[in-house]
């Protein structure tokens, strides 16, 4: 279904349009890579949020939290002794204290919740080997990809589990990567449980995200601004005694303003290089870049039906029924997979490559009877671990390939019916036949 | 040449002062009276303004934001399916007395289209509007989503004990459990149904059909010693004389008749000759070479004449008749030129009248030629009296538990009060059918069951002539097949399929020698879907029949002038009324009438005119008010209304759409028979409206059918088509006119063989998301079927000759909508197709205005919910919610407002059908692509291919001197071809 009348709107408003849009950050930036992602993210992140309540977090907390720089750590050196000072006297005290009676702790006074933070973001000094939490678990929103958990997906994780699950996978990692990179953690259990206990309160604060950027829009207004002044001074004011000037604020401005509306409007309702993050981190480069799986290995389909298809599940426990650790995320990411397949429930992946309804695109048509290479649409796949959008997908962009492209007419079908551009190809009359010769550029062979 | 008009209006020339002249008796404007809400546009210039606001808000809004959609795949992907692609099941349809051989199209698991099967002996790849709706049924939200006790859902558990335990005491004091049905024809449940009435042996089973045709029945017991229907042959009849059987509508197997039918409307080959004695003009009647009015009182006159005529020819013996108001001698003569090739029918339900048919017939020496029994129909076994006994043991008390499956007789007993009645007298009530009705209303248990696109069952529609109805779709709701709940109360464990299965492979295995393993066997059935042992072929026996007393006879042929007698008949689309909730067939326009979304009294130009009655005054009978249509070819002294309307409780879409007239039905002898008789007719000062989509626009005279007889046919093929020879000649362009060398599509249509029955109008809707408006949107033109049936008139006004043609995109070659659209949004493609794209589209309407033959539909408001501005939503009928929704096409788009659409020569067929061959390198079969009309045709009348395949048939059909264009005088060359209609005049 398609917006027939929207799109006349957006037509007929136009500059009123391109105006707000350059608020938004997708738009602002250049149409690359970073900016659709952070809107996408955004989204989604907004979109999880949903079930959870926010809660609300202290100053202090919130500069703390967005603060993993060296510099700010050391301005809290002093706080962080004296804490860590305290600790060690609270320490000696609960010794005796058998660790199964602390993981059961769960009274945490707003102190504690503080340090529990501080110990998840390594600002609590625990000896020269340990590394803090955060330092791989991201706790904002991120445009690239972080094999590990973040934040919110460990502590979503540990949720119904006590603090001594969590110990386990701290101190006693069971996956051949954790173990690796856990390994020399100093942590006692009073920190673990501190620990857990802000990783539960992290379950409603919810990933950081990142604000948008609004360079553009500020050079757009102000653009705007110096363009109508100059404007006003030529008819009214004249305060400038050249005119030059006025008449060169213009110019550049003019130029400036159409020049970001123009970028704006063409890529407007266009995803290209839209990469959102995925509920698994599934990297294409891993699996048919390193692993050089077959792209129809996983999209069946893609030769005998219009849709190349999502695999389901089904299809990842073909080889993960075995591969349980992977050499980048360990086992959390293909943990997911398995859980999902385990609960009978689907894996809602963001949709990338997406048409609108009015336009009939086949896989069979083109991968099939075109013998068109995934990679011609969808780039160089394998060397992407997260998957993002190569192709603006515009009817441009259609048509500048159906210009171009050689038809095999060697096929039954051509030959039947275009006789002629077969003979003629076989007599050297012509040296190629394209698809437009063959009617490519009907409106009917893609909208009906 | 002939003068053909659409109305009488317009014959009569005045249609530009009816409108004027329309008014009701207080003197307000016809248009004034529909004050429907929805037609009201309370919009100010303030509204307007804060729309504009609010959709540039939102369109920035929505535009600023990339949406996210989810791609959800299979946890486990189920190994037939690949997604993107069309699965197909063969099965079966069966709805009450309906039945039809069908291949079921799934998409991504939901059914969304049916196909006739081809390999089916009865149906032969026909379809019919109702087959072509039902997949609509499937996703009706108005269907019981679970049991229901006294109206309180319940799990199934808890009602199946609460059910069983009450059947077993009832059983143990050896009260009557009666379990009511329509009649079964499906082998498996007959034998689940005799293993519950083993179960429970003070149990029985009535069969009870709406519309029934016991008194042939209990004819054919007396006549021939078998109480069955036997199978008509009507390809094999080169002379059919029916008295009111609407064998092309609804009579007894319509699709199975039409196919025969049309085979013989050849005129190239041998060409049958029809005579309709009838009082409605009748879907056969407009099919008829010969009509002749007749009151039904004058029915057994007639017959009774013919047959002394007969018996004087066959038998040498003269019988005393009384007189009929009709000369029979020149029918009488015709019937014994072809003794042995005529079928004599009848649609009366009066015992004598049948068994004077079948005399009849034997003397023509019929049986055995026209009329066999070896294989017999079973879809019609109810005998009208085991229901009127049945009422009579409710009302005594002495019914103590009732099953009710898929009858309705709450809604459509013509004493449907003492029917309800009797049933507060059972102690014990099951409703068993899966959507609500008016019976399902009163009963205490509701245990629904599955919609047949859900079921696992069989059907035996003819003897021996075996099919099977797979599931296309797991229940949508928490249902059970009616089956598995009379296998659970049986005390069986079996589910329907296991039964079906071990059923077939114990009874019909044997019956064929290619498998031997009951897996590859039950498989192979299965996926064929129909199963027809060579033993149907027996030869049939000579049949004996009881020598027939004519004096048996009630003759009430005494035609009084100021009784008028009312006939109830079937509508087309929606016989019975099973189908009421459905939106398609409640907007499909009656063949002959042009008048959907109501029934009404069709009433003769003559009795009109003598009474005063215009088009949409109402008239009273008794307690029941209909709207008067003026219906050229109505018998004087006869009103005709449709049965099947005035549902109260079927849903949204059906409830309160015409009048309930089944009271009006009357017994006779212990037969239902569809007449009555009033002798006061009153009209009242009400007004109504019709939503009729055919008096929009005039002929004008143009020789848009084109028609001759039979014997100029003979001397010249072009007989009646002698313009297109001219057009040919003088139509010449400047221009060099565009070739298409490589594929060139086009279609022929053959008048002779187009019956009207509209099937191809829903399976066009059903294939291209064609939106419902609704009534009050039809009554303001705007319905928006891509296909639609024209109809003319000719000749008399009292006695006309009918003529249809189904009109579509004539897809010109030289079209002039595309010269004129501003954005090229219609534009010509390089394989002869006239293009409509829709996201290019604008809606300036200047294509509409332009094309000569008004094929092209603008939406204008929001009817299938595409668009995002919800105050343009028109949807009246429900057809927008999200169940609904799911029969929708993925390949087809759906449009929004604001856009113009029409036929595209279903060309997602024709990109499939070409992909499939490129992936498979090679050339198309023939007949490969078949667009939905040409598939769903039961009298292959419509033919679609390249025209540049010289050996296809579509060329062949162009060839012939038949052959012409509509309007082709305004040189728009279309792709679409008309073969000219030829009636039979000569025997």
């Amino acid at each position: 279904m398609y917006r027939n009348f929207h799109a006349g709107i957006i037509r007929l408003l136009f500059p009123f349009i391109f105006l707000f849009s350059s608020v938004s950050p997708g738009l602002s930036n250049s149409p690359q890579v970073g900016g659709k992602t952070n809107v996408q993210t955004k989204a989604i992140n907004k979109e999880q949020k949903k079930d959870t309540t926010k809660v609300q977090v202290s100053n202090t907390t919130k500069a703390q939290g967005n603060d993993t720089t060296k510099a700010q750590g050391r301005d809290t050196t002093k706080i962080q002794k004296k804490d860590s000072l305290n600790l060690q006297a609270k320490d000696t005290v609960n010794r005796q204290v058998p660790d199964s009676i602390i993981y059961k702790r769960t009274d945490f006074t707003a102190e504690d919740l503080i340090r529990g933070e501080r110990l998840f973001y390594g600002l609590v000094y625990l000896g020269d080997k340990s590394i803090s939490c955060a330092s791989c678990h991201n706790t904002q929103v991120s445009d690239t990809l972080n094999w590990n958990p973040d934040a919110l997906e460990i502590s979503r994780k540990y949720l119904g589990k006590n603090a001594y699950a969590l110990s386990r996978v701290l101190l006693k990692p069971a996956g051949a990567k954790m173990k690796v990179v856990h390994k020399g953690l100093q942590l006692t259990a009073e920190d673990i449980v501190l620990i857990k206990a802000y990783m539960d309160k992290f379950v409603n604060i919810g990933l950081k995200e990142n604000k948008p950027v609004i360079t553009n829009l500020l050079l757009l207004i102000i653009a705007f601004v110096l363009f109508f002044i100059s404007a006003v001074d030529i008819v009214i004011k004249r305060i400038f005694k050249n005119q030059r000037i006025n008449w060169a604020i213009l110019t550049i401005t003019g130029v400036f303003i159409t020049w970001i509306l123009a970028v704006n409007a063409i890529a407007l309702g266009r995803a290209k290089g839209f990469a959102p993050a995925q509920p698994i981190k599934f990297s294409h480069y891993v699996h048919a870049g390193q692993n050089k799986t077959d792209c129809n290995y996983c999209h069946y389909t893609a030769k005998t039906s219009k849709t190349a298809g999502i695999p389901a599940g089904s299809i990842c426990y073909n080889c993960h029924f075995l591969v349980r650790n992977g050499t980048r995320s360990g086992a959390t990411e293909i943990a997911k997979i398995i859980a999902h397949l385990e609960q009978k429930k689907a894996v809602e992946w963001v949709r990338i490559y997406k048409l609108p309804d009015f336009v009939f695109f086949s896989h069979e048509q083109h991968v099939s009877a075109g013998q068109i290479n995934c990679e011609a649409c969808h780039g160089n796949v394998k060397e992407m671990n997260r998957l993002y959008q190569v192709a603006d997908l515009s009817m441009g962009w259609c048509i500048d390939c159906h210009k171009t492209r050689k038809v095999n007419i060697s096929n039954g079908y051509y030959k039947a019916y275009y006789p002629t551009f077969y003979d003629s190809l076989r007599a050297g009359k012509v040296d190629s036949i394209r698809v437009v010769g063959i009617g490519g550029r009907d409106c009917g062979k893609c909208h009906y | 040449m002939r003068k053909y008009w659409k109305d009488i209006e317009s014959r009569n020339k005045s249609n530009e002062v009816a409108l004027i002249k329309a008014t009701a008796e207080n003197g307000t404007p016809l248009l004034d009276l529909v004050s429907d809400q929805n037609m009201e546009l309370h919009a100010s210039r303030r509204d307007f303004l804060k729309l504009c606001g609010f959709s540039f808000a939102v369109t920035a809004l929505a535009s600023c934001r990339q949406q996210i959609s989810k791609a959800v795949p299979y946890v486990t992907a189920p190994p037939e399916m690949i997604p993107g692609e069309a699965l197909y099941y063969a099965s079966s349809y069966v709805n009450g007395n309906d039945y039809c051989s069908i291949i079921v199209k799934t998409r991504d698991g939901r059914p969304i289209k049916i196909e006739g099967n081809p390999e089916s002996h009865i149906t032969r790849g026909g379809t019919s509007a109702r087959v072509q709706a039902s997949v609509l049924d499937l996703y009706d939200g108005h269907r019981f989503t679970g049991p229901l006790v006294d109206g309180k859902p319940v799990s199934w558990d808890s009602i199946d004990t609460d059910i069983a335990g009450k059947l077993e005491k009832i059983a143990e004091e050896k009260g009557t459990i009666v379990l009511l049905t329509p009649t079964i024809f499906s082998p498996a449940t007959e034998a689940i149904i005799s293993g519950f009435l083993k179960k429970f042996p003070s149990s029985e089973w009535v069969q009870y059909d709406a519309i029934s045709y016991s008194a042939m029945l209990e004819a054919n017991k007396i006549s021939f010693g078998k109480q069955v229907i036997p199978e008509y042959r009507f390809d094999k009849a080169d002379l059919v004389l029916s008295f009111g059987a609407d064998f092309l509508g609804t009579w007894l197997s319509p699709i199975e008749y039409t196919r025969q039918f049309s085979s013989r409307r050849i005129p190239e080959n041998d060409m049958n000759w029809l005579i309709q004695l009838e009082s409605n003009l009748s879907l056969t009647g407009s099919n008829a070479d010969k009509r002749i009015q007749i009151k039904p009182s004058q029915e057994s006159a007639i017959l009774l004449n013919i047959y002394k005529e007969i018996v004087k020819s066959v038998e040498n013996r003269n019988i005393d008749v009384p007189a009929s108001v009709l000369d029979v001698s020149k029918i009488s003569g015709k019937l014994l030129l072809s003794k042995g090739k005529s079928l004599v029918v009848s649609g009366s339900n009066i015992k004598q009248v049948q068994l004077l048919v079948n005399e009849i017939n034997r003397l023509l020496g019929n049986i055995g030629q026209t009329i066999l029994f070896n294989s017999y129909l079973r879809t019609h076994a109810g005998i009208d009296s085991d229901m009127d006994k049945l009422i009579g043991r409710m009302e005594n008390g002495k019914v103590k538990g009732i099953l009710i499956w898929n009858v309705n007789p709450a809604y459509n007993l013509y004493k449907n009060e003492t029917f309800v009645e009797g049933l507060k007298k059972v102690g014990l009530t099951i409703g068993l059918s899966g959507s609500p009705d008016e019976t399902s209303s009163l009963v205490q248990y509701i245990c629904p069951d599955n919609h047949y696109l859900e079921s696992w069952n069989d059907a035996e529609a003819k003897r021996e002539y075996f099919s099977l109805m797979q599931p296309a779709i797991s229940p949508i709701f928490n249902t059970r097949q009616m089956t598995d709940s009379l296998l659970k109360w049986s005390g069986s464990t079996l589910l329907s399929y296991d039964f079906l299965r071990a059923y077939w492979v114990e009874n019909m295995m044997k019956r064929q020698s290619e498998f031997h393993d009951p897996v590859a066997f039950f498989d192979h059935m299965i996926q064929k879907g129909i199963f027809e042992p060579a033993s149907a072929a027996e030869k049939e026996s000579g049949q004996v029949s009881v020598p027939f007393y004519p004096a048996a006879v009630n003759v009430t042929g005494n035609s009084d002038k100021n009784i008028t007698e009312i006939v109830l008949y079937e509508s087309v689309a929606l016989g019975e009324g099973r189908q009421s909730n459905n939106p398609w067939l409640q907007e499909l326009p009656d063949s002959v009438t042009k008048i959907c979304w109501d029934n009404f009294a069709s009433v003769s130009p003559a009795q009109a005119k003598e009474n005063n009655w215009t088009d949409g005054d109402v008239l009273r009978f008794g307690t029941i008010e209909l709207p008067v249509h003026i219906q050229p070819g109505q018998a004087y002294g006869t009103i005709g209304v449709a049965l099947g309307y005035g549902r109260t409780n079927c849903g949204k879409a059906g409830d309160g759409v015409g009048v309930n007239v089944w009271p009006l039905l009357t017994s006779e002898n212990g037969n239902i028979v569809h007449r009555t008789k009033f002798d006061h007719i009153e009209k009242t000062a009400k007004i109504y409206l019709f939503a009729q989509t055919q008096t929009h626009h005039s002929m004008e005279g143009r020789a848009l059918v084109r028609e001759a007889e039979l014997d100029e046919f003979k001397k010249n093929p072009a007989a009646g088509n002698e313009l297109h020879a001219y057009n040919v000649e003088h139509n010449e362009s400047l221009y060099k006119m565009r070739t298409y060398p490589h594929h060139h599509w086009g279609m022929a249509i053959d008048l002779s063989r187009c019956t009207g029955c509209a099937t191809c109008v829903i399976a066009c809707q059903a294939e291209n998301n064609v939106p419902v408006v609704g009534k009050e949107e039809v009554h303001r033109v705007h319905e928006m079927h891509w296909m639609r049936i024209d109809r003319y008139f000719t000749g008399d006004e009292d006695n006309p000759e009918v003529v249809f043609q189904p009109v579509l995109c004539q897809h010109c070659q030289n079209a002039p909508c595309e010269n004129v659209c501003p954005v090229a949004a219609t534009n010509h493609s390089s394989e002869g197709l006239n293009q409509m794209i829709y996201n290019r589209c604008f809606g300036t309407r200047y294509c509409n205005n332009n094309c000569p033959y008004k094929v092209r539909r603008f939406n204008w408001f929001n009817y299938s919910a595409a668009g995002t501005l919800t105050g343009n939503l028109r949807d009246k009928e429900g057809m927008t919610g999200d169940l609904r929704k799911m029969v929708l096409n993925p390949d087809v788009t759906v449009r929004a407002q604001g856009v113009i659409e029409k036929c595209s020569f279903c060309i997602q067929r024709i990109q499939a059908a070409k992909l499939k061959a490129k992936y498979d390198n090679r050339a198309l079969y023939e007949n490969e692509i078949q667009t939905a009309c040409s598939q769903s045709c039961p009298a292959q009348a419509i033919v679609f291919g390249d025209m540049n395949d010289h050996e296809s048939e579509l060329v062949k059909l162009i060839n012939s001197g038949r052959r012409y264009n509509l309007l082709e005088e305004l040189f728009t060359m279309p792709s679409v071809n008309y073969l000219t209609k030829i009636k039979n005049k000569i025997l």
